[in-house]
């Protein structure tokens, strides 16, 4: 929000030069994000927080200012009875049903004989100077009185008002509503209308009417200054994606207090700048008097939350300066009194973030939490140490990093031979580039791998990171991939890579199955989630085999198709005395293995390794057909 | 026997010890103790002796042995070191290194185990959980009423509910890590003290300081005890350890939903040291957190009793985090896989 200091001074005494003024109102929470020098004029650029209605208007902000300054705040002084008219001349007609349920307050009042035109200079420069454009004399105003007091207002053509009958009611949904600025919407259903005997004129809390507007021949207004329920306005501007400063006032919470204060400031402005007269009644149909509410706060609990103990003095001090009109009621208790555009404080801790933010954050102690550390593991627990082996293990094998969208594209899918149909997907993504929820890393480690080769000849990357799966959303689930790609690595020492990784982690596992071999290199991707979930890394010491083994190479001739895995595991099962056998060279169909033999508790002899050696041989032969080699 | 056997190692300890470099060391050894070296051939000649002098000559040719053995080794390591240095003389040791290929780990996890490492030592566990969220956890717990303007804050990225039983709109992208309050604290209780940092969507288009997706972290403390001064204490002891010990902090008013006291917390610029830059906007200061007392709404969801325990809970944009921590001007190197860029960290 565009507040011009010029236009702050109006209510409020300001010492403090426009940059200390910008840091304080941060500071209490008005988060002051440009301070820009006007002509003889300073804007404040202020982000407003959606809890506060109030702060969308000059007298709530310069209110915030008068607490930090501490000194009192003018508001422009009404005039006596109403707009200083004592007595309605003409009365003219006009029927207002409406239902708190979806209108708590409705306040207006009719004005007659007015002079629409052009807004004096010093109005249309307050307007330009907020980033509103002037329209004409009467709009103007009612924008200036809610940028002013922070009620929104809406001033209809009285005469357009179709059997003088003002309906507040709910749209049954299609119905065709033409705004002010001549855009055609068709109206959600629940959308709360005025309707007259005709048709809708109003899409209340929102816009106004095109028909019903103040143009130029219009003599006659009827001024509306309502209280809207949050809900409702919030309901009807999303589905319609139509915000206006009014309705981003009434979703926060108006000030149904203020109504009838804004409709006096509107009308004293009116008839000084349009002229006219007042023609009718003040209407302010209401649910209730939405009157100033109660709120304790106890000073132990003040203490006990914040952690210092702010004296006395100093908590009904603040407390003052922000209109609350603390009453000590017993030694703990202060009664505070609530203003009506105050409706964000609700409850007691509320009221400590008032005394603690004008007492000022910064001049708290800094302290560490005491008490004891938790030792209980918590509720979805995650021990990043296994992150770090298994990131470590690939960094060190030559794999950088990657960390790439989860959201990528039908096309992405498609050319990875995927079914977009039975992939997660996102109702509203940001571009169609960004719309499905990515079932596998490989897609973006793909598209890495080709936009680095350009600029590399060797590329090894790898991601950690989620997929979702599942063919909607009724049976989704999340797992952590890991997936790595490489240009330069071969079968092997991918297949190495894994088992390592298996081996650290206590898996039993190969790794052949994860590997896929593409016309730009190779690539594996597991169920890091999976293996999380079989990790052993319970550790035992074995003592090292006091007596020595023995060492043999045996080489034999086997056809192709017999795979070196069964072999060694043929091998293996002929004797426990066989501790590990490894594929020691290939050629061709000739293999040679690298065999050790070794018992744990004496010295092996030639003789029983000779015997185990022919059973092996036997045994080899009668299941893969293998020669010796000669 | 015996002279002979003295003759050799004297001839030898002074053949070793006028020898100019390794290569003559290695010549005289295979000389003496090779095996057909003077020494070696010497010895196969005691077995030619009377039984009864057999021991003492034995003795007194291992003895010698030994000694030659000794000198040439000595010797050899004193010429070897001599030779290290000639060769290195014959380098070119200004041509860079070998380096082993070992790759780069993300600056995003490298911040994350900062992070991580930093609360751990304060008594913080991790937590992880799904990003697929409900409205639930996300939104209502947190106290964010449906049709609340705070919603504003948080666009949202909604999930394709067709196929299912499951209301439009109900199942979500999170839009922060806060969804991690509610399902850590109603399955436990106080004391409790948590850090999770993932990955968050959002429905906002791409620039240089937004995206759809980035990372956060949130972390929260309970006990009985836990006051708005903790959380000032810890928000500043984070920042000094992650960015630096010169790093100051201050903060500001803010609001949350489910946070009452809220604040936000700005660190000076590290680009600048606060004599303004564009990276913090000439302000010298840079927005960095957000925190605040946990709301009791929040508490009472998750049936823990406000008026027995307190908490404050914390988040920051990791993403946010690593620009920062590395200079780096725009949001998206970070999802950029690009090896020039990873390969600077």
């Amino acid at each position: 929000m565009l507040v011009p200091l010029s236009w702050l001074k109006e209510y409020v005494d300001i010492k403090l030069s426009p940059k200390d003024l910008g840091e304080r109102l941060t500071e209490v929470g008005l988060n002051t994000e440009k301070v820009t020098k006007q002509d003889d004029d300073v804007i404040f650029d202020l982000e407003i927080t959606p809890n506060r209605p109030d702060l969308l208007s000059i007298i709530g902000i310069a209110r915030e200012i008068a607490a930090i300054e501490n000194t009192k705040i003018k508001i422009p002084k009404l005039r006596q009875g109403f707009a200083g008219q004592a007595k309605i001349k003409k009365v003219l007609p006009l029927t207002i049903r409406t239902d708190s349920k979806i209108n708590p307050r409705f306040t207006g009042i009719i004005i007659n004989g007015i002079e629409v035109k052009e807004s004096p200079n010093w109005l249309k420069e307050r307007l330009k100077k907020i980033g509103q454009r002037p329209i004409n004399n009467i709009v103007d105003i009612t924008n200036y009185v809610m940028f002013e007091f922070g009620n929104p207002i809406h001033a209809f053509d009285y005469k357009k008002i179709k059997g003088s009958l003002m309906k507040v009611h709910r749209a049954k949904g299609g119905e065709k509503f033409t705004s002010v600025d001549g855009l055609i919407y068709h109206l959600p259903k629940g959308a709360v209308v005025i309707s007259d005997s005709e048709k809708i004129i109003d899409l209340c809390g929102i816009k106004g009417g095109l028909d019903s507007g103040t143009y130029n021949e219009t003599e006659t207004i009827f001024i509306r200054v309502p209280v809207e329920i949050p809900v409702l306005i919030r309901k009807t501007a999303t589905s319609l994606s139509l915000r206006s400063e009014a309705s981003s006032i009434f979703e926060r919470g108006v000030n149904a207090g203020g109504t009838v204060d804004a409709l006096k400031r509107c009308v004293e402005l009116v008839l000084d700048i349009a002229g006219g007269q007042i023609a009718s009644e003040l209407f302010d149909i209401r649910k209730e008097d939405f009157l100033s509410r109660k709120l304790n706060l106890e000073l132990d609990r003040l203490n006990k939350i914040l952690g210092i103990a702010i004296p006395e003095k100093e908590v009904l001090n603040l407390l003052q300066r922000l209109n609350l009109n603390p009453l000590k009621k017993t030694k703990n208790i202060i009664e505070t009194t609530v203003p009506t555009y105050r409706n964000d404080l609700k409850i007691e801790e509320d009221l400590i973030e008032e005394v603690a933010r004008l007492y000022g954050y910064n001049k708290f102690p800094k302290t560490i939490p005491a008490g004891q550390i938790p030792t209980k593991q918590l509720p979805y627990f995650k021990n990043y140490e296994m992150e770090k082996m298994i990131k470590n293990i690939l960094s060190a094998c030559g794999f950088s990093e990657i960390s790439t969208y989860s959201l990528i594209s039908e096309k992405d899918l498609l050319e990875n031979n995927i079914v977009p149909d039975k992939t997660l997907r996102v109702d509203n993504p940001v571009s169609r580039e960004f719309e499905y929820l990515r079932p596998s890393l490989i897609i973006n480690l793909k598209k890495a791998l080709l936009q680095n080769k350009p600029y590399f000849e060797q590329i090894n990357l790898f991601e950690l990171g989620k997929v979702y799966v599942g063919s909607n959303i009724g049976s989704a689930q999340e797992f952590y991939f890991l997936c790595g790609i490489s240009n330069n690595k071969n079968f092997y020492e991918i297949k190495g890579i894994i088992e390592k990784i298996f081996e650290d982690f206590g898996v039993n596992e190969g790794g052949a199955k994860y590997i896929q071999i593409f016309d730009e290199g190779i690539y594996f991707e597991l169920n890091f989630s999976d293996i999380l979930s079989k990790i052993n890394l319970s550790k035992k010491y074995k003592p090292i085999p006091k007596y020595p083994p023995i060492i043999e190479d045996l080489a034999i001739e086997v056809s192709e198709k017999i795979t070196v895995g069964d072999t060694i595991e043929e091998i293996k099962k002929q004797s426990p005395l066989i501790t590990q056998v490894s594929l020691l060279d290939v050629f061709e169909n000739s293999k040679t293995f690298h065999i050790v033999y070794q018992h744990r508790e004496r010295n092996l002899t030639n003789e029983e390794v000779s015997k185990i050696r022919e059973k092996i041989l036997e045994a080899l032969k009668k299941k893969f057909k293998i020669r010796l080699k000669e | 026997m015996e002279e002979e056997l003295i003759q050799i190692k004297n001839s030898a300890v002074s053949l070793v010890l006028d020898a100019k470099d390794y290569r003559e060391l290695e010549e005289l050894k295979i000389q003496f103790l090779g095996r057909s070296g003077k020494l070696t051939l010497a010895i196969k000649e005691i077995s030619k002796l009377p039984k009864e002098k057999r021991p003492e000559i034995g003795r007194l040719a291992n003895e010698v042995k030994k000694s030659i053995e000794d000198t040439i080794s000595t010797q050899q390591t004193r010429t070897k070191k001599e030779t290290s240095d000639e060769l290195k003389e014959k380098l070119d040791v200004t041509i860079p290194g070998i380096k082993p290929s070992i790759g780069h780990l993300h600056p995003m996890t490298q911040v994350i185990y900062d992070v991580v490492d930093i609360f751990k030592s304060l008594g913080y566990q991790v937590a992880d959980g799904p990003e697929i969220e409900t409205d639930r956890y996300n939104f209502g717990i947190l106290n964010f009423p449906k049709e609340h303007p705070a919603r504003d804050t948080q666009q949202t990225l909604y999930l394709d509910t067709r196929k299912t039983n499951i209301a439009s709109g109900e199942i979500i992208l999170r839009t922060h890590t806060s969804t991690m309050q509610g399902r850590v604290m109603e399955k436990s209780k106080p004391p409790l003290r948590a850090i999770i940092p993932g990955k968050v969507f959002r429905y906002e288009q791409i620039d240089a300081s937004h995206g759809f997706e980035f990372w956060q972290f949130e972390g929260y403390a309970v006990d009985k005890n836990i006051t708005f001064t903790d959380l000032l204490g810890t928000l500043d002891y984070f920042v000094r350890k992650f960015f630096g010990e010169f790093t100051k902090i201050k903060f500001a008013s803010h609001f949350f939903p489910f946070t009452e006291p809220s604040l936000e917390g700005y660190i000076s610029c590290m680009a600048c040291k606060r004599n303004g830059c564009s990276f913090c906007k000439y302000s010298g200061w840079v927005e960095a957190l957000g925190g605040g007392m946990i709301h009791p709404n929040v508490l009472k969801e998750v049936n823990i009793d406000p008026s027995k325990y307190q908490g404050f809970a914390f988040g920051t944009g990791l993403s946010r985090l690593v620009t920062l921590k590395y200079q780096m001007d725009d949001l998206r190197l970070l999802t950029n896989p690009d090896l020039r860029i990873l390969n600077q960290f």
